[in-house]
C-alpha cells in the first residue's frame, strides 16, 4: 500500500545531524557573512527538530531556505553554503511531505557538492547527513532511500571523524536498517562510550539518550 | 462496544512510514471518512508492522481496517474482515499486477526451476498471497522460501548478483525497474492478474450493517466531498470504489 505515508516517511527525517552553533541570526540581512548565514540555518534546523507545530516548522523551513540561498549567492562554491543549503532542503522536505521527493533528491545533490568541497565540515557532516537521508527516506522507487548506500556513507563519516558520536550513531542506525543487529548494538555501545567521555552538554545528553534508547530496543525481547 | 472509542486501523507492513509520522494523516482521513453517518468519534491508528497491526485489529475497539490486499488475503479470514471499499491509488489505480523478477540469463525459467530459491518481497509477510494470488499461475516447489523485505533495492541487487533469490515486485516497483543501473541484469519471469491494491474492511462484524453501508457510501463519495480530495491526496489516494475481489469473495 504505497499510497500510505510517503510524505510521512519523509517527514521522519531527522535533521539534528548538523551541529547548531550558538550564534542565532533571524534574517538574511545583507550584512550577514557566510558563517552567520550557515549558523542561522543550523539554528533553524535545531529548532525545527524539537518543534511540534507544523506551521512553525514551515516558517523555519522558509527562513532556512532564504538564508541558504543568500549564503549561496555570496559564496556559491563554499562548502558551508552547499552543506547548509542541503540542510535547508531537508527542512523543506519535512515541512512539505508531499513535495519531499524532489527536495530530498536535491538535498543529496547538495550534500555531494559539499562533500566534494570539504568532506570534514561539521565533523564529516555531508557523509553523515547523506547516510541519514539514505537510511530514512522512502526507498526506491518511491524515494531516494537506499540502505546499502546509506551504510557506505555512514562508514565514510566514521572513517573521517571516528570520535564524533553522531557519526557512530548514524553507522549504528545504518547497520540496524540492513538487519545487522549485532553490528548495530556494537556501534550504539561505541557511541555511548564516546558520549560518556565528553563533558556535559545538551548535545552530549541527546546523543547519549539516543544510544541508550536504541540499545534498549535492540536488547529487548521480540514479541 | 461504544462508538466513542471505535478505531480505524491502518496497517501496511513493509511500506514506509512510522506510526508517529503517520498519525496526522490517518487522523484526518478518519475524520473525513466518518463525517457522514457516524455517531461518536472514529479514531485512527497506524501500525507499520504485521504483528503490531494484528494486535491492534484484535482489539475489540478496532472496527475498521485499511490494509493492503496481501494483508487481507493472509489474515482476512482469521480476523473476519469484510471489504467495504477498494482504494484507488494515485499512479496505480484500483488494481495492480505483481511481477516476479529473476536474473537475466539465470537458471529460473519456470516454477520448477525455483527449487531452492528464496522469494523476497514487500509482501513476503503474506505467503498465502504470494503463493495463491500473486504467483497463482505457478505451483511453487515445496522448498521455496518466502521472506519479507522492506529493502527491495537490496533484494534486486542480490538477484542481479546471481544469489539464489528472486524478487516479487508490486506494480510501482516493476514499472520502475528500467531506472535501475543494473536493469539489464534482471528479467521478468511471470506476472499476476490484476489484484486489488488495498481495502477498507469491517472487522469481525463490529460495525452494524446499516452503519457499514453508510460508511461505504461516504467513502465512495469522499473524493467529491468538501476537502475530501485533499485528505485523500495526503495518503496518495484518489478515492474508493466498491470492492471487486478476485472470485468476488468477501462481499460486505
Amino acid at each position: 500500500m504505497r499510497c500510505l505515508l510517503l510524505g510521512a516517511a519523509a517527514a521522519a527525517l531527522l535533521l539534528t545531524a548538523c551541529r547548531a552553533p550558538a550564534v542565532r541570526s533571524t534574517a538574511p540581512a545583507a550584512s550577514m557573512s557566510v558563517e552567520q548565514l550557515a549558523a542561522a540555518v543550523a539554528e533553524d534546523a535545531r529548532r525545527s527538530d524539537t518543534e511540534s507545530d507544523a506551521k512553525i516548522r514551515e516558517r523555519l523551513a522558509a527562513d532556512a531556505g532564504r538564508e541558504a540561498q543568500a549564503c549561496l549567492e555570496r559564496a556559491p562554491q563554499a562548502a558551508a553554503c552547499l552543506y547548509y543549503h542541503a540542510i535547508a532542503l531537508g527542512l523543506e522536505a519535512r515541512a512539505h511531505p508531499l513535495r519531499a521527493g524532489e527536495a530530498l533528491k536535491s538535498m543529496l545533490d547538495a550534500l555531494a557538492g559539499a562533500e566534494a568541497a570539504d568532506a570534514g565540515i561539521d565533523e564529516a557532516g555531508p557523509a553523515r547527513v547523506k547516510a541519514l537521508v539514505l537510511i530514512k527516506a522512502p526507498a526506491w522507487p518511491l524515494g531516494p532511500g537506499d540502505a546499502d548506500a546509506g551504510l557506505a556513507s555512514a562508514r565514510a563519516a566514521v572513517s573521517l571523524k571516528p570520535q564524533y558520536p553522531p557519526n557512530v550513531l548514524a553507522l549504528a542506525e545504518a547497520l540496524a536498517k540492513i538487519g545487522d543487529t549485532r553490528g548495530a548494538r556494537e556501534a550504539y555501545g561505541r557511541a555511548r562510550e564516546l558520549c560518556q567521555a565528553l563533558p556535559p552538554s545538551r548535545d552530549r545528553d541527546d546523543w547519549l539518550r539516543q544510544a541508550e534508547q536504541a540499545l534498549g530496543r535492540l536488547t529487548a525481547p521480540s514479541h | 462496544m461504544s462508538a466513542a472509542v471505535a478505531t480505524l486501523v491502518f496497517c501496511a507492513p513493509g511500506y514506509p512510514g512510522g506510526a508517529g509520522d503517520a498519525q496526522p494523516y490517518v487522523d484526518q482521513f478518519a475524520k473525513a471518512a466518518s463525517s457522514s453517518g457516524w455517531s461518536g468519534t472514529l479514531a485512527a491508528v497506524y501500525d507499520p508492522t504485521e504483528q503490531g497491526g494484528l494486535a491492534k485489529l484484535n482489539d475489540k475497539d478496532s472496527v475498521l481496517a485499511f490494509v493492503p490486499y496481501a494483508f487481507f488475503v493472509q489474515h482476512g479470514a482469521a480476523l473476519h474482515l469484510a471489504p467495504l471499499a477498494q482504494a484507488d491509488v494515485v499512479g496505480v489505480g484500483t488494481e495492480e499486477r505483481w511481477t516476479l523478477v529473476g536474473k537475466a540469463g539465470g537458471s529460473v525459467t519456470d516454477a520448477k526451476s525455483l527449487s531452492g530459491y528464496t522469494i523476497l518481497s514487500v509482501a513476503g509477510y503474506a505467503p498465502e498471497f504470494v503463493k495463491h494470488s500473486a504467483l497463482a499461475a505457478w505451483t511453487l516447489p515445496s522448498d521455496v522460501k518466502i521472506e519479507a523485505t522492506g529493502q527491495i533495492l537490496s533484494a534486486l541487487r542480490r538477484v542481479a548478483s546471481g544469489e539464489p533469490v528472486v524478487a516479487l515486485l508490486d506494480q510501482t516497483q516493476a514499472a520502475s525497474l528500467a531506472t535501475l543501473p543494473f536493469a539489464a541484469q534482471l528479467k521478468s519471469l511471470v506476472q499476476s492478474p490484476p489484484l486489488p491494491v488495498a481495502l477498507i474492511a469491517v472487522v469481525d462484524s463490529r460495525v452494524p450493517a446499516a452503519r457499514a453501508k453508510t460508511v461505504q457510501t461516504a467513502l465512495i463519495k469522499l473524493n467529491a466531498a468538501a476537502g475530501g480530495a485533499d485528505t485523500l491526496a495526503s495518503l496518495r489516494l484518489k478515492g474508493f470504489v466498491l470492492p471487486q475481489l478476485p472470485g468476488n469473495t468477501g462481499k460486505p
